[in-house]
């Protein structure tokens, strides 16, 4: 039974697995400068995985995701600023502070369907910065500087371990029983319900994951940046991840990640060769995708080459 | 035991507008109830109503003696009470036998093994005459398959009450003979109770063995179906009143 399971993983989480284990395997010998690189990459990652779990997986369209994100952030920065938390508590603390607000956002915005919940959290998303950048003890608005140590190899193995996990949930959650209920809320919420599917707990749940990935996402990312500052609420954020999900393949396994490496390397290019010129390219290369291959990289493989659906997911 | 579905005096406003105003019907498990009225006089809100996906203003829903009225929808799918649509809506990126799997998983006698629930999921589209069609995207069915499907899921729920929105609706005459026919040996075999809302009257005559009429939210009269076929207020609804005058 045990051995049957693990079979039945499939290649795709096999390749995942194999790429996170060699990235970890080599990292000690990895020059600092391509490290750094890495580890925006895996944040980038984790963060596209946590918006793929709500947006990819339903169809509910989350246009303030970086608000989880910057939570996460200014609350490792505090906890650690403040009360000289260990940074991989503080990351915790990240991840907790997501889940909660994403609780607490979900349990409302995920009343409302298709452009309204994508109002309601772009606005929730603008809201929130402006409270936390009126809040003294969050900086007054100029953010929240750190004084810790260089520690890339600490900052890798713990986004590779979060980045891991949430692979593996994401996995866990698009098969099996969950997996058709999540699917039949995609393709029709009313029909899932009057089946049985209790949507709206199996929705909050979803978004409270996506808030705790995003969140310790945003952990790790303040502890590199040695500290937070307002710009972790910038909505580009969001629209980076949108990006990432729909370039790689909504809803699918392997996508988040293909769609990271094809969003963050040559914006990092451009960061530091061509400034500005990143969201104009990233603007024509989504239009173009969800104009002509609206399933992404990952979905379009398996569209048009049958032989892949059962590798590829 | 057999378990009732009890619906009693149950009002619905929509604002200004009194969709039903004061139904009392009941159905047993086993038993087949026709629900008949003109077109708008309130048949598809009280489904709605009894499915949960209405709340009513006014009035008792109670189903083996537990009130259901403030239920959400699915829960009340969990306890052996489900709908099909008027309006097909299959999980259009998946199979028929990934639709029906669903129901199974998630309705009232769910069945928590995905595989398990394809396996069985097969059977019951044989059973309604779609087991040819199992590995096939539910897009690609005609508008009368999808109808059967939407029957099929509704079964797969493992519910002991369906309730069925014209569902033979649209067919020429051969196509509702076997829709009835499949229909009957259907009920027999499981043993469900069933309110069918049908425009049909050859359908709802035929396989109901109690008929409930309701004209403008009420219910204008009940009985079999003979009795209210004859039944002068019946007459008046359908074909106004000259019709009771001129009949002998």
């Amino acid at each position: 039974m045990r051995l049957r399971g693990i079979r039945s993983f499939g290649p795709t989480l096999w390749g995942i697995a194999l790429f996170l284990v060699v990235l970890a395997g080599t990292a000690p010998w990895i020059p600092v400068f391509l490290l750094t690189v890495l580890i925006q990459l895996l944040i980038f990652s984790t963060l596209a995985y946590s918006l793929n779990l709500i947006t990819g997986l339903t169809g509910y369209v989350s246009f303030g995701h970086v608000v989880f994100m910057a939570f996460g952030a200014y609350a490792l920065a505090f906890a650690v600023g403040t009360f000289h938390l260990h940074p991989v508590a503080g990351v915790a603390l990240g991840a907790l502070v997501g889940l909660a607000l994403a609780l607490g956002i979900g349990g409302v915005t995920l009343r409302f369907r298709g452009v309204y919940f994508a109002i309601a959290t772009l606005v929730v998303a603008v809201a929130a910065s402006y409270i936390v950048l009126e809040i003294k003890e969050l900086g007054d608005g100029q953010g929240i500087i750190l004084n810790i140590g260089f520690e890339p190899l600490s900052w890798f193995y713990t986004i590779w371990v979060i980045l891991a996990i949430e692979v593996i949930l994401t996995y866990w959650i698009t098969h099996g029983r969950i997996g058709y209920g999540v699917r039949s809320i995609k393709s029709d919420e009313d029909a899932a319900k009057a089946l049985g599917v209790n949507a709206a707990r199996v929705k909050l749940f979803l978004y409270a994951l996506s808030g705790l990935f995003a969140g310790g996402a945003g952990g790790v990312y303040a502890w590199t940046a040695s500290g937070v500052f307002p710009q972790a609420f910038d909505l580009t954020f969001s629209l980076q991840m949108l990006a990432m999900i729909v370039i790689g393949g909504m809803g699918t396994l392997l996508g988040p990640l293909i769609g990271a490496v094809a969003v963050y390397i040559p914006s990092y290019i451009f960061l530091t060769v061509l400034i500005g010129f990143q969201f104009i390219i990233i603007g024509i290369v989504v239009t173009l995708i969800a104009l002509f291959v609206p399933e992404g990289i990952v979905g379009s493989l398996r569209k048009y080459i049958p032989e892949l659906r059962g590798i590829l997911e | 035991m057999t378990r009732v579905l009890d619906v009693a005096d149950v009002h619905k406003y929509f604002g200004g507008v009194r969709a039903v105003q004061g139904v009392s019907l009941k159905v047993q498990e086993g038993q087949v109830v026709g629900l008949i009225g003109p077109n708008g006089s309130g048949k598809t809100t009280l489904l709605n109503l009894i499915a949960g996906v209405e709340k009513p203003t006014k009035g008792a829903i109670s189903w083996d003696g537990q009130r259901i009225d403030r239920w959400p929808a699915h829960r009340i799918v969990g306890q052996g009470i489900a709908k099909t649509h008027q309006i097909p809506k299959p999980f259009l990126t998946m199979t028929c036998r990934e639709n029906v799997a669903v129901a199974m998983m998630f309705g009232n006698h769910a069945q928590r093994e995905s595989s398990k629930a394809l396996e069985e999921a097969a059977h019951m589209l044989a059973l309604v005459g779609l087991g040819r069609k199992a590995d096939v995207m539910s897009s690609k069915l005609t508008v009368q398959e999808r109808k059967r499907l939407e029957f099929a899921r509704v079964l797969g729920t493992g519910a002991r009450i369906v309730l069925l929105d014209e569902i033979f609706a649209g067919l020429s005459p051969e196509e509702l003979r076997d829709a009835m026919n499949l229909f009957e040996r259907v009920q027999k075999e499981i043993g469900f109770g069933a309110l069918v809302v049908e425009h049909v009257m050859r359908a709802v005559l035929t396989l109901s063995e109690h008929v409930i009429v309701i004209e403008e939210g009420m219910k204008i009269a009940e009985g079999s179906p003979r009795a209210v076929v004859e039944d002068p207020a019946v007459i008046e609804a359908y074909l106004g009143t000259e019709a009771v005058h001129a009949a002998p």
